[in-house]
């Protein structure tokens, strides 16, 4: 009897301590966590200025950007990446020539800055040439994402599709009509004003002059874009997924990125009579600055 | 010794060696709970919150996350979020499993322009992990 109790006992320590192995996955952590070091605003820190001044500069791939940059953080596994990148690599390459023309209305609206003379004409045609060359890109870029889709998990599909919905709130942001007072300190019209610093009297002028400006810009409807960001979710996160069959996509690409080209170009002409000489010429190193660099094309280190 | 103490006595080492391994496997997953130091797990010191609940865009859009239970698990505000079915949940107390990530302070973020209106290429740095404190 004795020896019973005591093997019982034994079974019962051995499944206690089994037991609280498994069990702890779910349990919360002994050791407290680290002290904060980074209590910054998610809307001040350096990764959301910098992803916020991209997406006002950078509209050339649409949609397909999005994905390209939704990969730099998806996080995927040491067998995954070397397929991951690759896919990476040819969205880009698909992307070069939307890329390029967007490379030439930025060069032609910092030539016209700096010279205080826009060619509106010249303008709007790059302005046709990039929205033409988005609207192709959805044909050519099919095959990997396709690939993309057969490489990735389904968690990690959902992610991306997560992490394009984000890109595209942001952008949104980014890129909102500055026509009133109660405009966002994280706009475009805010950061310039910081980076050059504009005066009051200035920031006011610019204000007035975006009201009538933007009239000619042909309203951005967010629908055919949310339209097309839920039918690319939904599909990419079935089992099955081809991205032919995804109809919404050059349509949306086209309209993203022709509204953000044209956006630019008319904060741009509203701005330019209101700029100093020196304050043009700053502004339009910086422009040119963007036309020559496509940070979200480097390879993830 | 007799063959009853001796087998008393083999009797007792073995369950001191049972106890032995269910208090080494108990402490080694990183799980006696605390959860006050886990502010999910309502005991919080109020770090979340301030800027609302759950990640930002940017947050997503910018930062790696951990999977987890199949979800994409994002550290921010002090506590793992993740979405399902295009909701916000969050673990009311750390998994192990999310813990021993946080401790290795993996979640990478990319920077994509240098700073305000200065391209300048791009950055990786790591947040989120063991600072944990974008909110």
């Amino acid at each position: 009897m004795t020896s019973m109790a005591y093997r019982m006992g034994i079974v019962a320590a051995v499944l206690f301590g089994a037991g609280a192995t498994v069990g702890c996955g779910g349990a919360s952590a002994k050791v407290p966590p680290p002290a904060t070091a980074d209590r910054a605003s998610p809307d001040d820190d350096d990764a959301t200025a910098g992803l916020m001044e991209h997406h006002r500069h950078h509209h050339h791939g649409g949609v397909t950007l999005f994905i390209a940059m939704s990969l730099d953080t998806l996080g995927v596994s040491p067998e995954q990446q070397g397929a991951v990148e690759k896919i990476r690599s040819d969205l880009h390459a698909q992307m070069e020539p939307a890329r390029a023309a967007e490379q030439n209305l930025v060069t032609t609206l910092a030539d016209g800055l700096a010279a205080g003379n826009i060619d509106v004409a010249k303008v709007d045609a790059a302005i046709a040439q990039l929205t033409a060359a988005a609207a192709a890109l959805h044909d050519k870029s099919a095959d990997a994402l396709n690939r993309l889709h057969s490489v990735l998990t389904p968690p990690q599909r959902a992610a991306l599709v997560d992490k394009v919905a984000a890109h595209w709130a942001v952008w949104r942001k980014a890129n909102a009509e500055e026509t009133t007072p109660n405009t966002p300190d994280v706009g475009r019209l805010a950061t310039l004003a910081t980076d050059l610093g504009l005066t009051a009297d200035q920031v006011d002028r610019i204000r007035a002059a975006l009201v009538d400006g933007m009239k000619a810009v042909p309203r951005l409807d967010p629908r055919e874009i949310g339209t097309h960001l839920g039918a690319f979710g939904d599909a990419f996160r079935n089992e099955q997924f081809d991205a032919m069959t995804l109809t919404t996509a050059s349509g949306a690409n086209a309209h993203l990125v022709g509204w953000g080209g044209a956006h630019m170009a008319h904060f741009i002409e509203a701005v330019s009579p209101v700029l100093t000489a020196d304050q043009r010429a700053s502004f339009a190193q910086r422009l040119r600055d963007h036309a020559s660099h496509d940070p979200s094309a480097q390879a993830n280190p | 010794m007799s063959q009853v103490s001796q087998t008393n006595l083999l009797r007792r080492m073995v369950f001191t060696a049972a106890l032995a391994v269910t208090v080494v496997a108990t402490a080694g997953c990183g799980g006696m709970e605390m959860d006050a130091d886990y502010p999910g797990g309502g005991g919080g010191d109020g770090i979340y919150g301030a800027y609302g609940d759950y990640p930002s865009d940017a947050y997503v859009a910018t930062t790696e996350p951990v999977y987890y239970g199949g979800y994409a698990s994002y550290w921010y505000g002090g506590r793992w979020n993740y979405q399902n079915g295009g909701r916000w949940n969050h673990y009311d107390r750390e998994p192990a499993g999310l813990y021993q990530r946080r401790m290795q302070g993996l979640s990478r973020r990319r920077t994509y322009e240098s700073s305000h209106g200065r391209p300048g290429g791009h950055s990786t740095g790591r947040g989120g992990g063991r600072g944990g404190g974008h909110r």
